[in-house]
């Protein structure tokens, strides 16, 4: 399957949180808060789940597989913004 | 690439001949010759060089779908089901279930993907088969309906409930418990292996748990349906391209009322809306595939427009496209009849027209109902 490195380079924790922000206000038309629980009040789509993780993958050029793709790990911009740093900190180190 | 694509479309074709009617009354595709087009790659054509495939990009494997679905609609339900698998094993597998795996499927391996079940179609949280851990196995128990390909099949990805979520297992037709019952007479895509499955106490190993572990269920859903959806849509293309061809060609050459049936305003109105049908379609998909390939998150939603939109235009087209052939095309054996039936099954299968019209009102309130003023 045809998956295009990202061509964006994130440097700190502070950027992938903003980055998802921005991706959420933009998707959404709205803003929000990085602990708001982006699935607790039903207003997102069945296929927003899938969404979010296609961006994550894409933006910060991590793979997300196995058990990180419980929803628990996308329920926030901050448990996003965890998420994202701990792959790309274990890719890193085995790119090392 | 370009080549490569030149070159499975003629394999393809070459491979079908003028076989799709016979297939379609028989009810069957000779398994040897799927087992060689899946040895070729032509049944999973986007699945990576490493692992034996193409390597193909969406628009291009949409393409060469397409270019299938015009041919044979059965045929392309089979490399639907295929790619799916591979997708779905490539989506949630890890390493080493990639490596055990996919390679079989580019190497004449045939598999399907079991979704829905005699309670569970468009809701398939309602699905009720179940996955238990029992040490160093995993069990399985449900039934599984309208499964396509399971009839070639030598694997089947199998959906179901798992601790306190949901899981996708890897299952060989051949292990125990395993029954796999063929549907008489469907509709349409008549040789596309449609069957009705039943899993009682089928054990596997531990290590067929895609992932690893459990899932949530709609995530899981959605994403193997992806690929499905995207692939339907390009056979739709298909089939428009198979009805544009058949209703132009017989409403040049059929003369009425001292003209070709073409140059009457009403027939010409239809050939017009056969174009407007197919191209739509195909840009349709042509932008849902870009989106894919460029890894862009809105491939989500695309791909459920592409499939209800190409689905439909598919379905009203075919039977305009026996309209326009009237007698010559309203029996068995001929291409627009058998695409009339075809056609009816896409708005069906992969989530039905109504479903996906739920899963886009619920993306445009999700996306605009929130606008701050």
């Amino acid at each position: 399957m045809s998956t295009v490195g990202s061509e964006r380079t994130v440097e700190d924790t502070e950027a992938v949180q903003q980055e998802i922000l921005n991706f959420l206000e933009s998707r959404t038309r709205t803003t929000w808060e990085p602990d708001t629980d982006l699935f607790k009040d039903g207003g997102q789509s069945s296929l927003f789940a899938m969404e979010l993780v296609v961006h994550l993958e894409k933006s910060f050029d991590v793979s997300i597989r196995g058990a990180d793709l419980r929803l628990d790990n996308f329920r926030t911009v901050t448990v996003m913004t965890a998420l994202v740093t701990r792959l790309r900190q274990a890719a890193g180190s085995q790119d090392g | 690439m370009a080549d490569d694509l030149a070159r499975a479309l003629a394999r393809i074709e070459s491979a079908v001949g003028d076989r799709a009617e016979g297939w379609d009354l028989a009810g069957l595709i000779p398994q040897p010759l799927l087992r060689e087009l899946g040895a070729e790659g032509l049944l999973c054509a986007q699945l990576p060089q490493r692992f034996g495939g193409l390597g193909m990009s969406s628009l291009q494997n949409g393409e060469l779908t397409a270019g299938t679905g015009a041919l044979c609609s059965s045929l392309r339900s089979v490399q639907t089901s295929q790619g799916m698998a591979g997708w779905t094993i490539a989506r949630f597998g890890l390493p080493d279930q990639e490596r055990a795996w996919l390679p079989g499927l580019t190497s004449g391996q045939l598999a399907a993907v079991a979704f829905s079940e005699p309670g569970a179609g468009s809701d398939l949280s309602a699905m009720s088969t179940t996955v238990r851990a029992d040490g160093d196995r995993l069990v399985l128990d449900g039934r599984k309906k309208w499964i396509t390909a399971a009839r070639y099949a030598d694997l089947l990805v199998v959906f179901g409930r798992y601790e306190d979520g949901a899981a996708a297992v890897v299952v060989p037709t051949d292990t125990p418990g395993v029954r796999i019952r063929p549907i008489a007479d469907p509709l349409g895509c008549r040789a596309a292996g449609h069957c009705d499955i039943e899993l009682d106490g089928v054990r596997v190993p531990a290590g067929n748990l895609l992932g690893g572990a459990a899932l949530p269920l709609p995530l899981l859903v959605t994403t193997a349906l992806s690929y499905g959806r995207m692939s339907v849509a390009w056979g739709c293309v298909g089939i428009l391209r198979a009805c544009l061809r058949a209703a132009a060609g017989h409403a040049a050459r059929r003369e009425q009322f001292g003209r070709p049936i073409g140059e009457h305003q009403l027939v010409a109105g239809h050939l017009a809306d056969l174009l407007v049908a197919e191209r739509t379609a195909t840009r349709i998909c042509e932008h849902a595939s870009r989106c894919w390939d460029s890894g862009s998150a809105e491939q989500v939603v695309a791909t459920v427009l592409a499939k209800q939109v190409s689905a439909e235009q598919a379905a009203r087209a075919a039977a305009t496209a026996v309209q326009v052939l009237a007698s010559a095309g309203a029996s068995d054996g001929t291409v627009v009849a058998r695409a009339y039936r075809d056609a009816k099954l896409m708005e069906i299968i992969e989530g039905s027209s109504e479903l996906c019209r739920l899963l886009l009102a619920e993306h445009v309130l999700a996306s605009y109902g929130r606008e701050e003023r």
